[in-house]
C-alpha cells in the first residue's frame, strides 16, 4: 500500500495521469513525470517560494505539498505562462527591470506575482512587500522586484 | 521522506475510525505544512496518514450567527483571513493572518491543524484561547466539547486520544470587548517569536470589567494568566496597575529556554508586554 497508485488531475489546462506514491511531494511529481523544472525544492520548509505551484487557483509550496493532493485538481506552473512568442507580462517587467541575478528564484516570484496582482491590482510597496514575504531572493534583488511588480501592474492594465 | 501508507476517508466519522489510540505511527494529516516539516527532518516517520482532506464539506466552511463563529477544523488560514464573518466578528483573528507565515502556508493550513499540533510558538492559540474559544472532538465513542484554556497539556501535547479528531472550533462573537496579540521575534521579522501575548478586554474606557490573558511561545504551552486576569479585573488601567499585572504574569508563567531568548529575558519581555498589550487594546486595539 506504499507503491504508487494512478491519480488523474489537469496540468497547465491538459488532463493528465500520474503514478504517486503516498510519501512523493508536488515538486518530485512535477520534475520526474512532466519534467517541469520551474518549481524546485529550494530551503524545503515553506519559506522561500522556489517550489511554488499554483493549485485550484491558490499558491502552494510544493515541496510540503503531498503529490497525491492535486488527485482532482487544476494544477498549473510557471511553465504555462509563456508561448514561444510571447511572455507574459508578469515575466517580461522582471526582464526589463532586471529583477534577477542568477535567476533561481525568479519561477516563484512570477508565480506569486500573478497571484499578487489577481489580489492587489495596483498594490503600493507595503502589500508588496507584505504578500511576497515568503519569497526569498539570496541574490538580493528585492528593490528590483518591487519595481517588476508594480510594473507589470501597469502591463496588466493597459490589457 | 521514508514511504508511508495514505488513507483518504470521506467522512470524520471514517477518519477517526482508522485511527489507533495505542499506535502513535498513525496520525491524521490536514494540509501537512507541519507534518512535511516533521517528517522531512526525520523526526517523525509515519505507518500510515489517514487524510482529512476528503471530509465532508462542512469541515472546510466558516458559519456565523450573533453569537460567533462557528470554524471547521478543515477551514484554512487563508480563508479565516479573508473571510467577511470573521472580520465582524472576531477582528483580532483577521489582523493576526497579517502576521502569520506567508501566503502559501496559509493557502493549505487549517485551523484544526493549527491547534493539535500543539506547537506552543504558533499563534492561533493564544489568539483563540484569549477570545474563548471551545473545541467540537470526536471520537469512535461519540463527541466532546473542549475549552480551549483546558486543551494544552505541554509542549506540542494536547488533551487529544490518539484516536479524537478536532471537528469544530467555536468563537464568541468578541463585540464590544478590544483586543490585541503582540508576538515578539527576537530574530527575524517573521522567525518564530519569543513571546506571544494576547489579551481581550471588556472595559469602559480605561475602567476595565473583565479580561483574558494569555501568553504563549515563552511557555511551554499556550497558557491563560488567571492571576494577571485577577489585578486587571475591575480596576482602572494606570502604569501602576500594568505593572501589578507583569509581576503576576511573571510569577504564574512556566517559562522556557531556547535559542530565542533565555528565561530572565522571557521573563522581562513578558513584564513588558502585558503592558503593552493591555494598552494596545484599550486604546483601541482591533475594531
Ligand atoms: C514556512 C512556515 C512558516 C510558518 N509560520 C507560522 C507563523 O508565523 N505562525 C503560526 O502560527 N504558524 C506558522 N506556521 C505553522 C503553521 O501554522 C502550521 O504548520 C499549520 O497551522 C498546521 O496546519 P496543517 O493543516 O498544515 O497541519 P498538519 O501538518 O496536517 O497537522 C499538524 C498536526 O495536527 C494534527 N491534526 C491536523 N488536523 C487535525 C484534526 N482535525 N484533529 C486532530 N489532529 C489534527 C496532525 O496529526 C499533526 O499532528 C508556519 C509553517 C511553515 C511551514
Ligand atoms: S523549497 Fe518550498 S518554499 Fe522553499
Ligand atoms: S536572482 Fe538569484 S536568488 Fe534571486
Amino acid at each position: 500500500m506504499t507503491a504508487a497508485r494512478t491519480i488523474s488531475f489537469t496540468l497547465n489546462g491538459l488532463p493528465v495521469t500520474a503514478d504517486v506514491k503516498p510519501h512523493h511531494n508536488l515538486v518530485e511529481l512535477l520534475q520526474n513525470q512532466f519534467s517541469l523544472t520551474g518549481a524546485r525544492e529550494t530551503c524545503g520548509q515553506g519559506l522561500c517560494g522556489c517550489c511554488t505551484v499554483i493549485v485550484n487557483g491558490k499558491a502552494v509550496s510544493g515541496c510540503l505539498y503531498l503529490a497525491s493532493f492535486v488527485e482532482g485538481a487544476e494544477v498549473v506552473t510557471v511553465e504555462s505562462l509563456d508561448t514561444p512568442q510571447k511572455l507574459h507580462p508578469v515575466q517580461e517587467a522582471f526582464v526589463e527591470t532586471s529583477a534577477f541575478q542568477c535567476g533561481y528564484c525568479t519561477p516563484g516570484f512570477v508565480l506569486m506575482t500573478t497571484q499578487l496582482l489577481e489580489q492587489h491590482p495596483d498594490p503600493d510597496d507595503d502589500q508588496i512587500k507584505h504578500y511576497l514575504t515568503g519569497n526569498l531572493c539570496r541574490c538580493a534583488t528585492y528593490p528590483q522586484v518591487i519595481e517588476a511588480v508594480k510594473l507589470a501592474a501597469r502591463k496588466r492594465k493597459a490589457g | 521522506m521514508t514511504p508511508f501508507e495514505l488513507a483518504e476517508p470521506k467522512s470524520l466519522s471514517a477518519a477517526v475510525k482508522l485511527l489507533d489510540p495505542d499506535d502513535t505511527s498513525i496520525r491524521p494529516i490536514a494540509g501537512g505544512t507541519a507534518l512535511m516539516l516533521m517528517m522531512k527532518a526525520g523526526v517523525f516517520r509515519p505507518a500510515k496518514l489517514i487524510s482529512l482532506r476528503n471530509i465532508e464539506a462542512k469541515y472546510s466552511g466558516i458559519a456565523a450567527d450573533a453569537n460567533g463563529l462557528r470554524l471547521g477544523a478543515m477551514t484554512t488560514l487563508s480563508a479565516l483571513e479573508h473571510s467577511a464573518d470573521v472580520r465582524k466578528l472576531a477582528p483580532l483573528i483577521t489582523r493576526t493572518m497579517l502576521t502569520l507565515s506567508n501566503v502559501r502556508v496559509r493557502n493549505v493550513a487549517t485551523v484544526g491543524g493549527a491547534l493539535a499540533h500543539g506547537d506552543p510558538h504558533m499563534d492561533l492559540p493564544p489568539v483563540l484561547m484569549a477570545l474563548g474559544a471551545t473545541l467540537t472532538v470526536v471520537s469512535p465513542s461519540g463527541e466532546r466539547s473542549i475549552p480551549l484554556d483546558d486543551f494544552f497539556t505541554g509542549y506540542y501535547e494536547t488533551v487529544l486520544e490518539k484516536n479524537e479528531l478536532i471537528a469544530e472550533a467555536h468563537i464568541p462573537a468578541q463585540g464590544t470587548k478590544r483586543a490585541a496579540y503582540m508576538k515578539v521575534t527576537t530574530g527575524s521579522a517573521d522567525d518564530w517569536p519569543a513571546l506571544g501575548v494576547a489579551v481581550v478586554i471588556e472595559a469602559d474606557g480605561k475602567a476595565i470589567e473583565s479580561a483574558r490573558v494569555v501568553v504563549s511561545a515563552a511557555t511551554t504551552k499556550a497558557t491563560r494568566l488567571k492571576s494577571a486576569e485577577t489585578v486587571l479585573n475591575g480596576k482602572t488601567a494606570d502604569d501602576k496597575l500594568l505593572a501589578q499585572a507583569g509581576d503576576a504574569a511573571v510569577e504564574e508563567a512556566e517559562f522556557i529556554a531556547d535559542v530565542r531568548g533565555s528565561v530572565p529575558y522571557k521573563r522581562e519581555l513578558l513584564r513588558v508586554y502585558i503592558k503593552r498589550a493591555v494598552q494596545q487594546a484599550l486604546a483601541g486595539g482591533v475594531q
